[in-house]
Order: structure tokens, then sequence, then C-alpha cells
């Protein structure tokens, strides 16, 4: 395609395509084109003007020449690319503002005053209606001081004023709700895209399939822990299903045979086999939008304190107020406290801060769900750790598998791989694809699948009942024996590994050895969260003594706990919380749901079962756990920014005042002063927090 | 006096038969759409102006980013 290059620096480069403006959809393919380019760091584009801007780090020409290959009709672009797309909420949002701002002065300019008077009071409308509102609460909140400055403002027939701060007023309301909507928006996105494998059941069992290739009538399985991909009818099984993101109703609700399931909604307990009624294109990012929306909402009812600062300034404004009044008797002088309006600088500040700080972590690829979770990082002194996946790579691998019966060990790591790939976990992962990597490839032997939670999965496999798990499984709740001629070889099973047993008919078959090395950073990431204060750093484990044992010291960590079912997690963390801890859990699988939510913040690794992502506060790529150092320092500068911002915006506005009584500025100029910090903070809001790596 | 006022009157009547219907005739509909077309597209071309504006800062500032980048470099190949 024709293009122009309108600048050029080293690495970066913005071109112009010959055309005048791009749809939202055009744009999205050509972003999409540039990004899949090797070596592009970054792609930004701007569809209003049709330029796009590239950072790359590889050769330059090799750029160009993609560049030059692109056309819009020879891209494939992958529909839930489009659907996923932000582009155009971002560019409602941003023409919002800008028109708000354009209106904002050009009626100024061009409106005849008496016009503008009229404009104004109706308008003021509303502002009084909000305020009237937050009276019910019994609170004093900072609705009603907006209403009463813009009250005082119109009564005392100072209208630049009313509507100045209407004006800002409106502009941080704007920016709040792009700021949650964008947050959610990511997070919707990264979930979205990240699931794409059904289980479909044929005639011959159950196959993996990808979920767009899924029609109306097909029956699809879906297992604990997992999102039920689309609306449908239960077909078989029983299930408790959480469908917070339909009805708002956070417990639970038990489906069987005959009950409609909707898309969005995930199995907490049990196993379902859905009739597909409705299939995908239905608008299923909107539902995981609305149900991340709504588990924030039942999560929390509190809003964060940072948010509410500004209610505290409330009681105190009226009464100085008040005092004015009565030791100047000079209404103008009450009045004049009043309109000097706290409330719409930090409504201004607070969102950009937080979204600054959002769209930063998100830089280093963390989600972040929501301004008080990073509230939540930076106060907290306790952080547990999930060992596996989280301490130890997010993927273990089978080292060895030892037969304890006449099968070959081949041929029992098939039938164990039959069993272990339903389930979301990281070791039945590893199972499945050493199996896959031998090329043994199975046909579904098995009857229906339980799986029971951090211990383990039962099933028959040829008439034999058939049971793969831990330790405490295996042996003690089910009562597996160790054939009398391979007690020696049990015996001699190596230490360094993590052991999972097969056993079939009460009688094991096989252990099967997990290696699963610890991250390198791990050690490093302890002592760097040691620095910046948590006092406790805790790791969890449902692994034997063990090798929990061998792993804390590996890592410097000196409080674990092994052999811990998820209840107990949640429990422990319960109690650190009860006995005035702040507690970050950090986990990844469906055992470690209950645990992310009794948490201030719960950190899910973002390759971990999707319900640990969904109910998870926060996630963090998969690839280094520096992540979570990284939170902590965005968390406690956006703590100190917000500070930094209320007492500026208190002190500096209240001198305003003082300086306004005294008589020694006038009005006029104060306001200047005031609007003038208003932006100036908001501006210094937006820069980033960290200083560059 | 009285002429005006009755000159008035007429024009109130006249108006009132057939103004009303004038302004909201398809002719006069028309008329407004155009205008608010105009403001529609005056909005457009004001958002347009502030995209390119944003660019062009947003390239001064990685240039100068860039610059000052070069500058270290040299500084502590110098010393």
């Amino acid at each position: 395609m024709r293009f122009t290059i309108r600048h050029e620096i080293k690495n970066r480069i913005r071109i112009h395509l010959s055309m005048k403006r791009m749809s939202f959809r055009e744009a999205d393919t050509l972003e999409y084109y540039l990004k899949s380019i090797s070596g592009v760091r970054d792609v930004r584009v701007y569809e209003r003007t049709a330029d796009a801007v590239i950072f790359y780090d590889q050769d330059r020409s090799e750029v160009i020449r993609r560049i030059k290959e692109f056309s819009f009709e020879n891209t494939q672009v992958p529909e839930r690319v489009y659907e996923c797309s932000g582009r155009e909420l971002s560019a409602g949002y941003y023409d919002r503002i800008v028109t708000t701002v354009i209106l904002h002065f050009g009626k100024r300019l061009f409106m005849p005053f008496s016009i503008r008077k009229v404009w104004d009071t109706v308008k003021t409308v509303k502002y009084i209606w909000r305020g009237l509102r937050t009276l019910k609460s019994g609170h004093l909140q900072v609705e009603l001081l907006d209403a009463m400055a813009i009250c005082a403002a119109i009564l005392t027939g100072d209208y630049n004023t009313a509507s100045n701060v209407m004006f800002l007023l409106k502009i941080g309301d704007t920016l709040e709700e792009w700021t949650h909507k964008r947050s959610v928006d990511d997070l919707a996105r990264r979930m979205s895209l990240n699931i794409d494998k059904v289980w479909l059941l044929t005639e011959n069992g159950e196959v993996l399939t990808d979920s767009s290739g899924i029609e109306c009538g097909d029956k699809v399985i879906i297992r604990m822990g997992n999102m039920i991909p689309f609306d449908g009818e239960v077909d078989s099984g029983e299930a408790m299903v959480n469908q917070a993101s339909m009805t708002g109703e956070s417990v639970a609700v038990h489906k069987c045979s005959g009950s409609s399931v909707f898309a969005g909604t995930v199995v907490e307990d049990g196993e379902l086999t859905i009739r597909v009624t409705q299939t995908e294109g239905s608008g299923r990012f909107d539902k995981i939008v609305k149900m991340i929306e709504e588990s924030e909402r039942l999560k929390s009812s509190l809003e964060s304190k940072a948010e509410r600062l500004a209610d505290r300034l409330v009681p105190s404004t009226l009464i100085a107020s008040a005092a004015t009044w009565l030791l100047s008797r000079d209404v103008m002088k009450a009045v004049s406290v009043l309109m000097v309006d706290y409330s719409c600088a930090l409504k201004m500040s607070m969102p950009i801060s937080v979204l600054s700080a959002i769209k930063e972590a998100s830089e280093y690829d963390i989600t972040v769900k929501g301004g008080k979770f990073l509230e939540a990082v930076a106060e907290a002194d306790t952080i547990v750790f999930d060992k596996t996946g989280t301490l130890t790579k997010a993927k273990p691998t089978v080292a060895r598998v030892i037969s304890f019966c006449e099968e070959s060990e081949d041929e029992l790591l098939r039938q164990a791989a039959c069993l272990e790939e339903h389930f979301p976990h990281s070791v039945a992962r590893a199972v499945v694809n050493a199996a896959f990597d031998k090329g043994l490839l199975h046909d579904e032997l098995h009857t229906n699948v339980e799986y029971i939670v951090a211990h383990g999965i039962a099933s028959e496999i040829d008439g034999e009942k058939a049971v793969i798990g831990s330790y405490h499984f295996v042996f003690e709740d089910e009562v597996v024996s160790i054939p009398d001629d391979r007690l020696e070889q049990f015996e001699s099973l190596p230490d360094e590994y993590s052991q999972l047993f097969y056993a079939k008919n009460g009688k094991l078959a096989a252990c099967i050895l997990i290696e699963d090395p610890l991250r390198e950073e791990a050690r490093e990431i302890v002592e760097k969260l040691r620095k910046q204060g948590f006092e406790h750093v805790v790791m969890m484990t449902g692994d034997s003594e063990r090798t929990a044992a061998k792993i804390a010291s590996e890592t410097g960590i000196t409080e674990y706990y092994a052999e811990v079912l998820p209840e107990d997690k949640a429990g422990y963390i319960e109690k650190a919380k009860n006995e005035g801890h702040r507690v970050i859990m950090v986990g990844d699988g469906i055992n470690d749901s209950p645990a992310l939510s009794a948490s201030d913040a719960g950190i899910a690794i973002s390759d971990g079962a999707e319900i640990a992502r969904q109910i998870a506060d926060i996630t963090i790529g998969s690839d280094n756990l520096e992540g979570i150092v990284i939170l902590r320092d965005i968390s406690k500068l956006l703590m100190k920014r917000i500070r930094f911002n209320y007492r500026t915006i208190v002190g500096f506005n209240t001198a305003l005042i003082g300086l306004g009584i005294a008589g020694v500025m006038p009005p006029s100029t104060s306001a200047m002063l005031h609007n003038g910090s208003t932006v100036a903070l908001g501006l210094n809001s937006m820069t980033r927090l960290m200083s560059d790596k | 006096m009285n002429l005006k006022g009755w000159g008035l009157f007429a024009l109130g009547t006249l108006f009132g038969l057939e103004g009303i219907k004038l302004l909201s005739s398809k002719d006069a509909k028309k008329v407004y759409a155009h205008c608010t077309a105009g403001v529609l597209r005056a909005k457009d071309s004001v958002l347009d102006q502030v995209t390119v504006l944003q660019e062009n800062c947003t390239d001064i500032y990685e240039e100068a980013k860039a610059i000052n980048e070069e500058r270290a470099t040299k500084d502590d190949v110098e010393e």
C-alpha cells in the first residue's frame, strides 16, 4: 500500500497511508498486521488521520518493505481481534472530552451572555439533584458540596465560575468512567482471547475442539473451574454454577438435566454436558465484561479510600463557610469559601493518576481490575505464594515414569494422560504434553471422570478403577496398596521430584516423577519483596513436606505450609486478615481460587486456570515474577502521588480561600489560579510513575 | 404609533397562520439538517486538528528523548 513518511527518527517512524481516514476496522487490521512484523516493538494507529507510528528494533528496510506489502484485502485477521478492539470505545470517550472542551470555550466566545445564563442555570438542576440524592445515605458527600458551590455561584451571578465548576466535574466524570471501562475492557480482552478450546462430545468420545468450530446443537462438556462458553441447555450432569455475570447473585446455582445455562457463567463444582443453543459471536466479549463488572461489585461495595478522600473535606468546608459568615457577616465572603471547590481537582487528578498507573502496569504485562487493588497492594505486609506454577516454572515436565506393574512405561503414561487431559492444572498438562511428545495418542479409554480438588482424579479404564493423584489421595484416601515385590523399588524413589501416583484396581501401577524447576528469579524476588516491606513471605503447597522444605530453602522463604488443602489456604488468609495483616495471594490454579478471593488483592499468573484469573484482582505475565515487584513499586508510587495531589489541592486552595477572605486577591485571580492548578496537577498525574528502566 | 401597533399585530397573525408552517416545513427542515451537518463537520475537523497536533507533539517528544539519549551516551564515551 502507498504511504508517505511523516516523521522519522532512529527506531521510530510515523507513516501516513494514502487515504483520508480509516474505519475502526481498517485501523485494527493495520495494527494487527504491523504488530505481526517481527522486530516491531510497538504500534499505534490513528484512524482519524490514517497515520501509524511504528517502533522497531530491526532493519529499517525490512520494515518498510513489509509496510509496502500491506493491503486491507489480503490481511487475514481473526474476528476476535475486532470484537475485542477497544478502539471504538476510546475514540468515543476522546470525542466526548474534546466536544466538552470545545463546547465550553466555544460557548463563551459565541453565545450571548443572556442565553448562556439560562443555559447554565438549567444545567445546574442536574448537579443539585445529584447533591440532594447523596443526602439519603446519611453521610456528607462531596456531591453535596459541588451542588452548593454551583448554586452559590449562580445565585451570586457568577456564571463563569458555575460553568467552570460544572465543566471540570463533567471532564472528571468522563475520565472516571473511561478509566473504569478501559481497565475492565483490557482484562476482558485478555480473557476472551485466551479461551479457544472446548471439549466437544462426539460419537467417539470427547474431542478438544476449537470453539469457533462449534455449532448449535453440539454437545460440549464443561468441568469444574471453567467458564461455560455458550448459551445452552444441560443435557446431562450436575453442577453448581456461578451466575454472577447474569443475575448478580454470588451464590452458585444448582443445574441439572434440562436447566438452561448461560455463556459467561462459571462451573464452580461438578460437570455438565450442554447442548449449545447459541454459538459465538453473540456478544461473548460483552458478557465477560459484564461478569467482571459484577464480580467487582459483589466483591466489595466499599469504594476505594482514595476515591472518597474528598468526602472528608465536606464538613470542614461547611464549617469554614459558616464561620466566615458569623465573623464577617458578609454573605459574599462566606459564599467564596464554598466556591473554591476542592472536589473538581480531586475528581480529575484521582482517575487520571489511577488510569495512568494501570496503563503503566499494563506495559509490564500486568492487568489490574481497579484502583482499589493497587491500594491494597501498596498497603499489604503479607504475601502468600502458591508453589506450583508460581514459585516454580509455570511448566512442570515429566522427568521419568516408573512402572510398578507388568505394563510398559509408555502405556502407563498414555493412560495417565488420558485421565489428566481434562483438567486445568499445570501438572496435568505436563503429563499430557509428555505423552504427546512421545507420540502416544489415545482414544478416550475411560468413563466419567471425577475430579477431587487438590487431590486427584478417579475414573474407570476398561472396567478397572483408576486413580491418579498425590500420595495422600492415592494411598490414604483411596487405600491403594503397593505390590509386595516392588516395595524396595518404591523406597528408592528419588527425592528431588514431585511424585504423581497412578493406580489401577487398588494396586499401584506407576509413579510419574514430575520435575518442576524453580524459577531462576524466585530467590531474588523473595529478597526484593522483603526489602519492599513485606514482613511475611509465605509459601503454601499441596505437595509433600519434603518437596516444600526443599523449595523453601532454595528460595529463602522461612514460612511455609505443606500438604495444604484449598480451604486451608483461604483459612490461613482469613486468619492473617483477622490479625490485622493486609494479605496478597499469588496463585494460578483452581485450588487457589478460594484463597485468591479471600485475600485483599489476589494475583493470578496469566496462563493459569480461568477461574483463578476471573477471581483474581490482578493478573501478571507468566514469564517473570518480577511483575509482582514492579506492581508493588507502582502501587506505592501511586499512593504517594495521590497523597501528594490531595495535600497540594487542599493546601493550595485553602491558601486561596484565605487570601480571598483577607481581601488580598480578587476572586477572578483566585479562580484562575484554582483552575490552573487543577489542570497542572491533572497533567502531572499523567506522567509515568516509575523512571525508565 | 397606532399604525406600528397594527402592523406588528398583522405580522404576528401572519406568522401564527403561516410562519409556524413555514418553520416546520420540509424545506426548512432541510436547512436545519444542513446547518447541523455543518456544525458536526466543524467539530470533526477540530477533532482532526487535535489529533494532528497530538501526533506532532508526540513526534517532538520522542525526538527530544532520542536527542537526550544520544547526548547521554556521548557523555559516557567522553568520560
